[in-house]
């Protein structure tokens, strides 16, 4: 059963020298996590999230896109109307539905891949959360027993001003 | 001047006072908006009770009071999108108190804009039959009608200014949770999703909110395109026209943004919040709204030179009764107080300020309000066939929804208001003060 570990910041560098030190000691970017009230930008490489929302965005909005040309053609050919074989559907006079349609696809799948990536309704419940006071950068670090000596160590070495262990939620 | 730097707990508690109780003032006010709002409603029922005879639309003026209305509010609509979107994709810094009290005029206006051609639909209980769905009576929508780009366009853009406010709200209210209770820590928790300020959530909501910024602005600029073709697609003297689509869109700008300027200036002094909402702010945003001033001067004149010169004779008679004739004297109003208004008292630096800003954005809110109702009126009251030439005047069903619309909308801005923080506390960093 893995442990969880805390040290609180006062500044962002401390915090990116913890990181690096964690990093090279063999903790992966996975078993961190940096809490604040307000966001933290890192440099390149520090603690990189990979995400694919762009390209998921572009995916949901070709996807509506082919839904709504999908239904437009379908409900324009479901008139029960004779016209000698001419076309009722148009195409271009759809064009504003069309667009629209694809770009509601867009924002609905931001809005997923936001809920997604953030983590916010697959969170573990049993991972603890450390209380985050304004101005104050907290890093929690994911380890075994045997190495919170070592983790400890490394966030006072950087400039943690609070070390402590964190319990498992019930 | 004097420079201080105001710290971070008291930003928090700056902007989060406004949130606790309510005041007797406040309740009053409440209280007067919500009576007046539900008037227009009692209005409507009646309309739905008795028919759509009741308003004072008829042969040939089908769009009246409605119309306007709807092209009105969807026009204030932009005021957060267009501002929030573009600063926020420019970068640019003195936004940030401004940015969630335009988004919430976004998301109210355009709830209010979306509830016109519902009215003005007579049977709203049929307004289901906009939707696809499988019928018996194998009848579809018919999507090359600009009334489904409408309801295509308006949806998403509703859609997607709910998210756009609600995404950056997550972590101010994930605060606000931690020191809530009863149903208002119900309600904080609710929406905040669990929030817990991780590296992971910030960085998602980060680029959510940089892709939304892009497509809510380019979903923007089409729903007011949409609703100019609305006319535009009509072979009606002064609708069948290609600058429409831009003109409609620097006309929604110009009306929002003079919406934005008018509300900020309500909330900083019910609020107190002058050392959020800085007179530099104000200036940035009188700057533009004199910008879009002189671009709708300059549609304007391009719109009504070429019909002029055209010297086409249906549209000359809509063009004299606008600029010589019945509808004159709302026309020159029009002008005074979209161009002339805004163009001395945000022009000379000198009488630029707070409340200038607002005296010209008060006149600039009448002003596009009548440019609406004179897009509308005179074509419709003077088609091609000069047989069918008729006049309107609105009843009292439709003066009395109107009015309730802007309570409406200034009711539910209060509320907004007591809920929320109405300046977003987590995008606020600690700034110089200005005395």
């Amino acid at each position: 059963m893995s442990s969880f570990i805390t040290g609180t910041f006062s500044s962002k560098n401390a915090v990116i020298d913890a990181i690096k030190k964690l990093k090279a000691s063999g903790t992966g970017a996975a078993d961190m996590a940096v809490f604040s009230d307000e966001p933290i930008e890192f440099p390149r490489g520090v603690l990189d999230r990979p995400s694919h929302m762009s390209l998921a965005v572009v995916s949901g909005a070709v996807s509506f896109f082919l839904l709504v040309v999908g239904i437009v053609y379908y409900t324009q050919h479901a008139y029960p109307l004779v016209t000698g074989g001419m076309p009722i559907f148009s195409f271009w006079a759809a064009g504003v539905v069309f667009y629209e349609i694809t770009m509601l696809g867009a924002i609905l799948t931001t809005a997923g891949c936001f809920i997604w990536e953030s983590g916010l309704l697959r969170r573990d419940k049993g991972i603890p959360v450390p209380a985050v006071q304004p101005e104050v950068i907290c890093l929690r670090v994911r380890c075994m027993p045997d190495s919170l000596g070592m983790v400890a160590a490394t966030l006072e070495k950087a400039g943690a001003q609070n070390v402590g262990k964190l319990e498992r939620a019930a | 001047m004097l420079v201080t730097q105001i710290p971070y707990h008291q930003v928090r508690d700056d902007l989060w006072r406004p949130l606790a109780g309510a005041s007797k003032r406040y309740t009053l006010i409440l209280a007067l908006l919500s009576v007046v709002a539900l008037w227009g409603l009692v209005a409507w029922g009646y309309q739905i009770h008795v028919g759509i005879g009741v308003a004072g639309i008829q042969r040939p003026v089908f769009w009246g009071f409605y119309l306007v209305d709807f092209v009105f509010w969807i026009g204030i609509s932009h005021a957060g999108t267009l501002i929030s979107a573009i600063l926020r994709l420019t970068d640019a810094n003195w936004r940030k108190p401004v940015t969630r009290a335009a988004e919430a005029i976004t998301v109210f206006a355009l709830m209010i804009g979306g509830m016109f051609p519902l009215i003005h639909l007579g049977r709203v209980w049929l307004f289901y039959w906009l939707f696809p769905y499988p019928n018996s009576r194998l009848l579809w929508p018919n999507y090359r009608s600009p009334l489904m780009w409408d309801v295509t366009a308006i949806s998403t853009y509703l859609i997607g200014s709910l998210i756009f406010l609600y995404l950056p709200l997550i972590p101010d209210v994930a605060q606000l949770a931690q020191e809530a209770s009863g149903w208002r820590l119900r309600l904080y928790k609710l929406i905040a999703l669990g929030w817990t300020g991780s590296d992971r959530e910030w960085h998602a909501l980060e680029r959510a909110m940089k892709l939304m910024a892009g497509i809510i602005l380019a979903v923007a600029i089409s729903v007011h395109s949409v609703v100019a073709w609305d006319f535009a697609m009509a072979i009606a003297p002064m609708w069948h026209s290609t600058i429409f689509g831009p003109y409609f869109v620097v006309g929604a700008i110009f009306s929002g943004l003079a919406g934005l300027i008018v509300a900020l200036n309500i909330i900083r002094k019910t609020m107190h919040l002058e050392n959020y909402l800085l007179p530099h702010h104000f200036d940035n945003l009188a700057k533009l709204l004199l910008l879009m001033s002189l671009l709708w001067l300059y549609f304007t004149f391009a719109e009504h030179l070429t019909v002029w010169y055209g010297n086409e004779p249906k549209e000359m008679s809509v063009f004299g009764a606008r600029v010589s004739g019945r509808f004159s004297p709302e026309f020159w109003l029009m002008v005074f107080v979209n161009f002339a208004v805004p163009f001395v008292l945000l022009g000379i630096r000198r009488l630029r300020s707070i409340t200038t800003a607002t005296i010209a954005s008060v006149g600039v809110l009448i002003g596009m309000w009548l440019e609406r109702y004179l897009i509308i009126i005179p074509t419709l009251s003077m088609p091609r066939l000069q047989s069918s030439w008729g006049r309107y005047a609105p009843s009292w069903v439709e003066i009395s929804i109107t009015v309730a619309t802007f309570a409406a909308m200034a009711a539910l801005y209060l509320v907004f208001s007591k809920l929320f923080p109405i300046v977003s506390v987590w995008e606020f960093e600690p700034h110089e003060e200005e005395h």
